[in-house]
């Protein structure tokens, strides 16, 4: 900035003075640092091909793509792909159905290993708490393809779910056809599965605790309950708020796999969501431009959450967001 | 230490309880998918089966091992992942060791250049186009390549290379050691536990994909476990055929469950360690350098 800065104000000569330096720099700067270079050269690729280039075929929401004529090849059709998306119905069912889902995530799945984490703290018999913590981690480590599989068995007319109902006196109520039913699944699923890992990262913060607080408070003579209460939970807080601020931060990423896996067209209407709506229209019915134009919406709502809510976990806790 | 009161012990042990049944109530969904699959044909079509195995038999499993063509998509898994997981640790730890270096001062260009591709993701259809005219449709390596690097695990690898400690590669150096045998001989084999983990993040991830196979894989040949046993799960294949024959002792029923649990064995095996070296990961990325 400097160099730049004199040569605005003394003319050509000092330019050319300035641009040897600046050359000299540079190739001082390659010869030591040239391995560097050679070794970021793949992951520098991998992402121009596999991030960046897909990024930049976003063009086709701009276009009425067609395979054979190419991006070089296919007229351009300006917003119109976006003007159309917008007077669809089904766009405003999908969104809904995203924003629903994604909240229903933050605001009945996230809770839960805080609260399993403050509950595994209270046990006393080490070997039992851990072996609570192993079990209550196992579903992390499985794809939504056999959650999915587990799920239908569960509920369906020969599962455990109805078996419960009968003994109860009640009808065999298929489940996984039910729309009023997808949400609950959806909620219990997402539990099952990531909850009992959760608590990893909470009982971390936990252990990391100051222990001469604990001591002091049962000196003054504070029970379990309220050492919980009063210490521990406050303590968390500000672990439970960079995840809360993390996670809201890709509320729209609610994930293609798992509605795909437990989603039945029957219940299409409250399960649709941008990822699986995206797959049918744009790869199995090859609308290549039009759900270009849903993704693309959907990433840039996405990259504006992400970037807002990083900005307040920076501001609010300690550990700062994601970069 | 202060003694324990009745009240506290008592509050302590009603948590115990109530997270040892949650615990149990966690494990139902495989336990009763496991006793399906060790069920009868006549006990799956009654629906008689809860947690525990109906008129036991092993005809289901012994039908998805030695028929069920489940041993292909196996290994096409088990190969995919292992490949991936090499190519993985080679080009994020290549990436994340200059990245490591304050001195290098292109680094922090190249950190917005990997940190941008974690907050903007392109859509699925130029995506999908992308990779399609790279050739990866109905290819082997669309199980591969697609996640061989990710920002966020490179970040975690950078995070650690940081807290090497510098005056030893200065040594180095000073020694005549290059740059590539200085990442090669001296910081990677410091490095085992960060190798460990992310070697299982990316190993898990590309084990339970699903979303790039459905996309690309059209040749049942090529099918990965995962599409394999959603294909049984949906009674697609031969099974519905199969089942119909009277004499058999399983039902589509009966065949998924021991597709699933099958599928659900070599992830209890790796247990111990995935758990281990999952927890280090989550630690190491929860702190950013």
């Amino acid at each position: 900035m400097q160099e730049k800065g004199t040569e605005a104000k003394t003319g050509t000569k000092i330019k050319t003075k300035a641009d040897a330096k600046a050359n000299i720099k540079a190739v001082r700067h390659i010869k030591r640092f040239w391995p560097y270079y050679v070794m970021v050269t793949p992951g520098v690729i991998y992402l121009l091909v596999f991030r960046y280039i897909p990024m930049l075929g976003s063009v086709i929401a701009f276009q009425d793509f067609s395979v054979v004529k190419g991006i070089a090849g296919s007229d351009w059709t300006g917003w119109k792909n976006f003007q159309k998306l917008f007077q669809y119905q089904d766009f405003y069912k999908i969104l809904k159905n995203t924003v629903i889902l994604g909240a229903l995530k933050i605001l009945a799945v996230l809770p839960v290993p805080v609260l399993l984490s403050l509950m595994l703290n209270e046990v006393k018999n080490q070997k039992l708490k851990k072996g609570i913590q192993t079990v209550i981690c196992i579903p992390y480590f499985l794809s939504w393809v056999i959650i999915g599989g587990l799920v239908f068995d569960l509920f369906g007319s020969g599962g455990l779910f109805n078996h419960i109902r009968n003994a109860l006196g009640m009808k065999n109520l298929l489940v996984m056809q039910k729309e009023s039913w997808f949400r609950p699944i959806y909620v219990f699923s997402s539990i099952w599965k990531e909850a009992g890992w959760g608590t990893v990262v909470y009982l971390a913060a936990i252990s990391g605790m100051d222990p001469g607080i604990y001591e002091s408070a049962s000196i003054d003579g504070a029970g379990r309950f309220q050492k919980m209460r009063y210490i521990t939970f406050p303590l968390l807080t500000p672990t439970v708020l960079t995840m809360f601020l993390l996670n809201i931060g890709s509320f729209l990423e609610l994930g293609f796999e798992q509605v795909y896996n437990l989603y039945t067209p029957m219940t299409y209407a409250v399960a649709d969501i941008f990822d699986t709506y995206v797959y049918r229209a744009g790869i199995q019915q090859g609308q290549y431009s039009f759900a270009t134009a849903v993704g693309l919406f959907q990433s840039v709502v996405g990259l504006v959450l992400v970037v807002i809510f990083n900005h307040l976990s920076r501001k609010y806790s300690q550990e700062g967001g994601l970069w | 230490m202060i003694k324990e009161s009745l009240k506290d012990r008592l509050f302590s042990g009603i948590i115990t309880v109530i997270l040892a049944i949650l615990a149990m109530i966690a494990m139902i969904p495989l336990l009763s998918e496991a006793a399906i699959s060790f069920s009868s044909k006549a006990a799956s079509d009654m629906n008689r089966i809860n947690l525990w195995p109906v008129e036991f038999t092993l005809d289901s499993w012994k039908y998805i091992l030695t028929k069920g063509k489940i041993w292909p998509a196996f290994f096409i898994t088990l190969s995919s992942a292992l490949a991936g997981t090499v190519l993985a640790l080679g080009i994020t730890s290549l990436m994340a060791y200059p990245l490591s270096k304050k001195k290098f001062k292109a680094g922090k260009y190249l950190m917005v250049y990997v940190v941008f591709t974690m907050i903007f993701k392109a859509p699925t259809v130029p995506y999908f186009l992308t990779l399609k005219n790279l050739g990866l449709y109905n290819s082997y390596w669309v199980l591969v390549f697609p996640h061989i690097l990710t920002a966020y695990n490179l970040i975690i690898m950078r995070t650690f290379f940081r807290q090497f400690p510098e005056e030893i590669e200065e040594a180095a150096i000073i020694d005549g050691c290059g740059h590539f045998r200085l990442l090669a001989r001296v910081v990677l084999p410091s490095s085992k536990a960060v190798l460990a983990t992310l070697g299982l993040f990316y190993g898990v991830t590309i084990w339970n994909q699903y979303q790039h196979p459905l996309m690309f894989i059209q040749d049942m040949d090529l099918y990965p476990l995962q599409l394999k046993i959603r294909q049984i799960i949906d009674g697609g294949g031969d099974f519905q055929a199969i089942t119909a024959v009277r004499h058999v002792n399983y039902t589509e029923a009966t065949l998924s469950a021991a597709a699933v649990v099958f599928a659900i064995l070599p992830i209890l095996v790796f247990y111990p360690w995935l758990q281990k070296y999952f927890a280090k990961g989550a630690m190491l990325g929860s702190v950013k350098g």
